[in-house]
């Protein structure tokens, strides 16, 4: 890059703009100056030249001056003063014969960012709106935004203003697209351009003349209309109908969102057109336009948040071909973990296990993770082929597949035993901190049923001189301190041979200090270490359940065709974060108030759901194990003590309730098979004070309810409340995901 | 809005840059070569967002476009600019390369300045953006009457994509019909997924204000015609074709192909595209390829890949390449037998057990989705020329898109 010796290059420049031969001849002339653009292009300071290249401005050769006038409109800022001087030019060749002239002159006029120009512009603004030619009208238009600008948003012209929204009237349709844009900036602090029923209703007449871009545009404008009723609704919707088929994509994306917006209290109607527009979305994800292709992934994955089954019968359209890019590979991996269903998960699954043998580590890792989210579902199958992938004995590989069994055994309790089984020898294999970390934490947590954990966290503690990461030793005092407490013979000397070293020799305060800890926890006696290492944790099944629920389409229809699905929410958040309200985007005010309106359950309503386990009094046992016997025994000894109806609609899926019901450590004793009238389960529990919590559901089809009686061999009421809420929210979530 | 374009070499130099809002900086130039082009791993997305700063770039072979901006965008709209700036500048100066990039450096800042005004498009047809482009030689000041008259047609005009008064003393017209066929095929030979998606490419040269109407082989049109004579549709009901979906250029009235599925337009002058559509179902593939690996022992890999055509002899496929991924190290590889070419690239692939697919590439001359031009007829009633007069072409290109064979 010559960004050195600017001033040499700046001198012999000067001389030969100056030098008189140049200037006679017309093609040096402009080869001197196409050589001052290309190294300002390149990032030199070229501002040394002002002076000779406003000179230059004064020329017949209209290649000569589109050159020079972008010179001026980059220096500009740096010299004012001496910028003035070519506005002179510049107003003459406002009101040249040519309309091209006129419209380049003005274009640049507008441009000069510096103090001071507006006093010249405005003239020649006002002028170019009543112009004859259309090339200068649109030139005009967007001047006036460019013109408040300068100003620094001070007062609006009223005048201005209402000399635009005339002009929305125009013949052009660009000048009327150029007119939305300019008065949405100068009306910036009032909320932008208004759209009432009069303009709303021209510009959808107007829309077939437009070019893709000012369609584009227009659509995103029409999100602000609110139709006064219904009819007049359905109407614009009909209008619209044309522009769901629009060969540009980008025209697409903008009708459905305003259809989503528009339609936001007829769910069937929104449905209709995420159908409608399924093809076109269809027809860009296999695009050859790559990056168009992953906007378009991106989307499909918006719309698999509230209709999971929406692309489902299409899963092989997003199998990864070889040759894809990177991140179009890694987008349908996503895709794919999000629409699988009963009847594609076999061959979902496959497709996805030839992946994680995949040459880029990378997406070899990804489709591992993708394997384990769709475990949370189908948690046997993607055990038993993350269990195959560790015999692969690669590094890349069982690193991942561990952390996911980490994960999934927090989340997903019943598949312990299957993971227990499968660790030994995972560890030749981890080099990572990540996966030390996850292989270390199952040691620790379910060592009690891993025969040789000892063995292998004696290694760790052996080298634990040599290890690098922080991270892996701080999991690795907790996994052996929690492992001692369940197998004390085995560990004791290991253990005191780590915390002497942590506390010793270690250098990372962090790594010294919890090891202290821990010694000191241990003088106070092991009944201490067990009530702080091995209480209960609070419970994050519920917010599985919760995350599995689908969102209904206006939680998101505002974010449609934003970048937010391209980035996600969490990082749009992030970014948008520090822009000022001044630079608020167009759509920004009126996201507010598409969040608040619509049949949609309020976002606070959710969050106290999810709170609820961690706050309550009540804490259900895992391993609460009754015979059907007990069982029975003990249901007819009791008393009802809670009776009460719930509504349900359709069928139950036994398999889907039993798996939420475990994840909250409710037992299943007995179960109807689907289907079956009436439909009958009984459930069991116990809290952590031994309090029995003995459940009857029962569905009688033709009421459309769920009736729930629950009998308690302790008559305290609290933990009972607490435990049918926990009930209330299990079947709420699962009969939301069903319909 | 789009705040600034830039355009960079593939080592990061940068060719192209202008600026159209205040709030991109100089520094937003070397931002993205630091971040996206001189970073060492893989392109994760190509929207990237560095310092509250979206970076949309688009690759053509090694040049790099990228357009920014600080707004909240519509992606696909900045992908569809780039990819109409691109199509622009290749119909200035055909392939976009450095070298073209740098002679043709003050024509497109010309284009620039005339596609964006203050961050929005604006005009973007090449055909329209002629009249503002003064690239070849210098003009003088005063054009003549009749240019000055095509700017204020043009830009009055009521159809955006056509200015009035185009006269050819040879009313002519090309029919292109380019397709580009996938498959993915599983290493039992079952076909995973396959799809065509196609492109109906018209340049026309014709006078006045022509009004056309195209014709094809689509199912639902024969059936609807069929049902008058069923003798036909059994006839030409084989050859038909469902199309899964198909989109047009804004020429195209939708209103009469939603109602009667007929395809009339008045067409943009010169090269534009007038449908692009998708099939799934009944597609021919050229051709099948049947790959028989072996793993002789640890270190000797033995491949047999048999190729089969699908399509008449008389008919030539051309530009066809067998790709067979081999791992970096190996020796004694044995080309034979087969007339085609075939190369054979050395994969970075170090373990033995994940084997690439077997790859194609090729161009056949006819339309593997079974699209048959039926007619295109021309009317233009204020001058005196018929649909007679007027010469037509058509051309069919079946072209490989990712075509895929597992083993």
């Amino acid at each position: 890059m010559p960004y050195l010796g600017s001033e040499d290059v700046v001198k012999e420049l000067k001389k030969a703009l100056c030098n008189p031969h140049v200037q006679a001849d017309r093609l040096r002339y402009r080869n001197v100056i196409q050589r001052v653009i290309r190294h300002m292009t390149q990032g030199l300071d070229m501002s040394g030249v002002f002076m000779e290249m406003v000179k230059a401005s004064a020329t017949v050769d209209i290649v000569q001056k589109k050159l020079v006038y972008l010179y001026m409109c980059t220096y500009a800022p740096l010299k004012p003063d001496l910028a003035l001087l070519a506005i002179n030019t510049l107003c003459k060749d406002c009101s040249d014969p040519n309309p091209m002239v006129r419209g380049l002159a003005l274009r640049s006029m507008c441009s000069l960012r510096m103090p001071g120009v507006q006093e010249y512009i405005q003239q020649p603004i006002l002028s170019g709106l009543r112009d004859k030619a259309s090339y200068v009208r649109r030139v005009a238009v967007l001047g006036c935004a460019k013109m408040h600008n300068l100003h620094g948003d001070s007062e609006v012209d009223g005048a201005l203003v209402n000399e635009l929204y005339s002009l929305l009237r125009d013949q052009d349709p660009i000048v009327v697209v150029n007119c939305l844009r300019s008065l949405e900036e100068i009306l910036k602090q009032e909320g932008g351009v208004v759209i009432n029923k009069p303009i709303a209703h021209h510009l959808l007449n107007r829309m077939p003349k437009l070019d893709q871009w000012g369609q584009a545009e227009v659509l995103n404008f029409l999100l602000r209309y609110q139709p006064r009723s219904e009819e007049e609704l359905f109407d614009i919707l009909n209008l619209l109908d044309s522009f769901l088929k629009s060969s540009s994509p980008g025209v697409v994306m903008g009708a459905t969102k305003l259809f989503l917006i528009l339609a936001k209290k007829f769910p069937h109607v929104q449905t209709d057109v995420l159908v409608q527009v399924k093809g076109p979305l269809l027809a860009a994800c296999s695009s050859e336009s790559r990056e168009l292709c992953f906007a378009a992934l991106c989307h499909v994955r918006q719309i698999l948040h509230s209709l999971p089954g929406h692309f489902s019968s299409h899963y092989k359209k997003f199998f990864c071909s070889y040759s894809e890019p990177h991140y179009i590979k890694l987008q349908k991996v996503e895709v794919l973990c999000e629409l699988v269903n009963d009847e594609n998960v076999q061959q979902v699954l496959e497709e996805l296990r030839g992946y994680c043998t995949d040459v880029s580590a990378d997406f070899a890792q990804a489709a591992i993770f993708a394997i384990g989210g769709i475990a949370r579902t189908y948690t046997d199958q993607c055990v038993q082929i993350l269990t195959e992938l560790l015999g692969l004995r690669q590094e890349h590989i069982t690193t991942v597949v561990v952390q996911t069994f980490r994960d999934l055994v927090w989340l997903c309790p019943q598949c312990t035993e299957a993971v227990c089984q499968a660790l030994p020898g995972c560890e030749e294999n981890i080099q990572d901190s990540e996966g030390k970390q996850a292989l270390i934490w199952l040691l620790g947590v379910h060592g009690e049923r891993i025969p040789n954990a000892p063995y292998v966290l004696e290694d760790f503690v052996e080298n634990v001189k040599s290890e690098t990461f922080p991270a892996v030793k701080m999991e690795l005092l907790t996994a052996l301190l929690r492992l001692f407490l369940s197998r004390p013979a085995e560990c004791q000397d290991m253990l005191g041979r780590l915390l002497h070293y942590c506390i010793e020799e270690e250098k990372d305060m962090a790594v010294r200090d919890r090891g202290l800890f821990y010694y000191r926890l241990l003088l106070a006696g092991i009944d201490g270490v067990k009530q702080i290492l091995c209480s209960p944790k609070s419970d994050p099944s519920l917010g599985l359940l919760e995350d599995q629920a689908e969102r209904p389409v206006n939680s998101w229809a505002s974010d449609f065709n934003t970048l937010v699905p391209v980035y996600g929410k969490a990082r749009w958040a992030t970014i948008s974060k520090y822009q000022g309200p001044e630079r608020r985007g167009p759509e920004l005010p009126n996201a507010a108030s598409f969040a608040t309106s619509g049949p949609l359950i309020p976002e606070e309503s959710k969050e106290t759901v999810q709170e609820l386990p961690d706050s309550g009094a009540l804490m259900l046992v895992p391993n609460c194990q009754l015979t059907a016997e007990y069982f029975e025994k003990t249901w007819f000894s009791l008393k009802v003590a809670h009776q009460q109806v719930f509504p349900w609609r359709g069928a139950v899926h036994p398999d889907t309730l039993q798996m939420a019901l475990q994840v909250v450590n409710i037992q299943t004793i007995a179960m109807s098979r689907a289907g079956a009238q009436p439909w009958k389960a009984y459930l069991s529990a116990q809290d952590d004070t031994g309090c029995l919590f003995l459940t009857e559901l029962l569905l009688e089809p033709e009421n459309s309810e769920m009736q729930i009686s629950v009998k308690q061999n302790e008559p305290r009421t609290e933990t009972l409340n607490s435990f049918i809420s926990v009930l209330e929210t299990v079947l709420g979530t699962i009969g939301d995901i069903k319909s | 809005m789009i705040g600034g374009l830039f355009i960079y070499n593939h080592k990061g130099e940068v060719l192209i840059s202008r600026v159209y809002r205040d709030d991109i900086g100089r520094n937003a130039v070397d931002a993205f070569r630091v971040n996206v082009i001189h970073a060492r791993q893989q392109v994760r997305s190509p929207v990237t967002n560095i310092a509250r700063t979206s970076f949309f770039h688009v690759k053509r072979s090694n040049i790099w476009l990228a357009a920014v901006t600080k707004q909240n965008v519509n992606a696909a709209m900045v992908f569809e600019f780039l990819y109409k700036m691109c199509d622009v500048m290749a119909a200035y100066f055909g392939k976009i390369s450095e070298e073209n990039i740098k002679n043709n450096f003050v024509l497109i800042y010309e284009l620039l300045d005339e596609i964006l005004d203050f961050g929005y498009p604006q005009n973007s047809e090449t055909g329209a953006l002629k009249t503002f482009i003064t690239q070849q030689g210098i003009k003088s000041q005063h054009q003549t009457k009749e240019e000055q008259s095509q700017i204020t047609s043009q830009v009055t005009g009521q159809i955006g994509w056509r200015r009035e008064g185009i006269k050819y003393r040879r009313n002519e017209l090309f029919l292109d019909v380019l397709e580009s066929v996938n498959l993915l095929m599983s290493p039992q030979g079952q076909v995973l997924s396959a799809h065509v998606s196609g492109r109906v490419v018209m340049k026309s040269y014709l006078s006045g204000m022509p009004e056309c109407k195209f014709g094809m082989n689509d199912k639902i049109v024969i059936e609807k015609q069929g049902k008058g004579t069923a003798d036909e549709t059994s006839k030409s009901g084989k050859q038909s074709i469902a199309i899964d979906d198909c989109t047009f250029h804004q020429c195209v009235r939708l209103s009469k192909f939603d109602s009667e599925r007929s395809i009339s337009f008045i067409p943009p002058d010169g090269e534009f595209e007038l449908m692009r559509y998708r099939t799934t179902k009944d597609i021919i593939l050229p051709f099948r390829v049947i790959p028989l690996v072996r793993e002789v022992g640890r270190t000797k890999l033995e491949v047999k890949v048999v190729i089969k055509s699908n399509f008449k002899p008389s008919l030539l496929a051309q530009k066809i390449e067998v790709r067979i991924p081999t791992p970096l190290n190996t020796s004694g590889v044995q080309e034979s037998q087969i007339s085609a070419e075939i190369e054979l690239l050395p994969t970075n692939d170090k373990k033995k057990w994940a084997r690439p697919p077997i790859s194609m590439n090729f161009e056949v001359p006819f339309a593997p989705s079974g699209l048959k031009v039926r007619y295109l007829k021309v009317f233009e009633p204020k001058l005196n020329y018929s649909d007679h007069d007027v010469i037509k072409w058509v051309r069919y290109i079946g072209r490989s898109g990712i075509y895929e064979t597992r083993c």
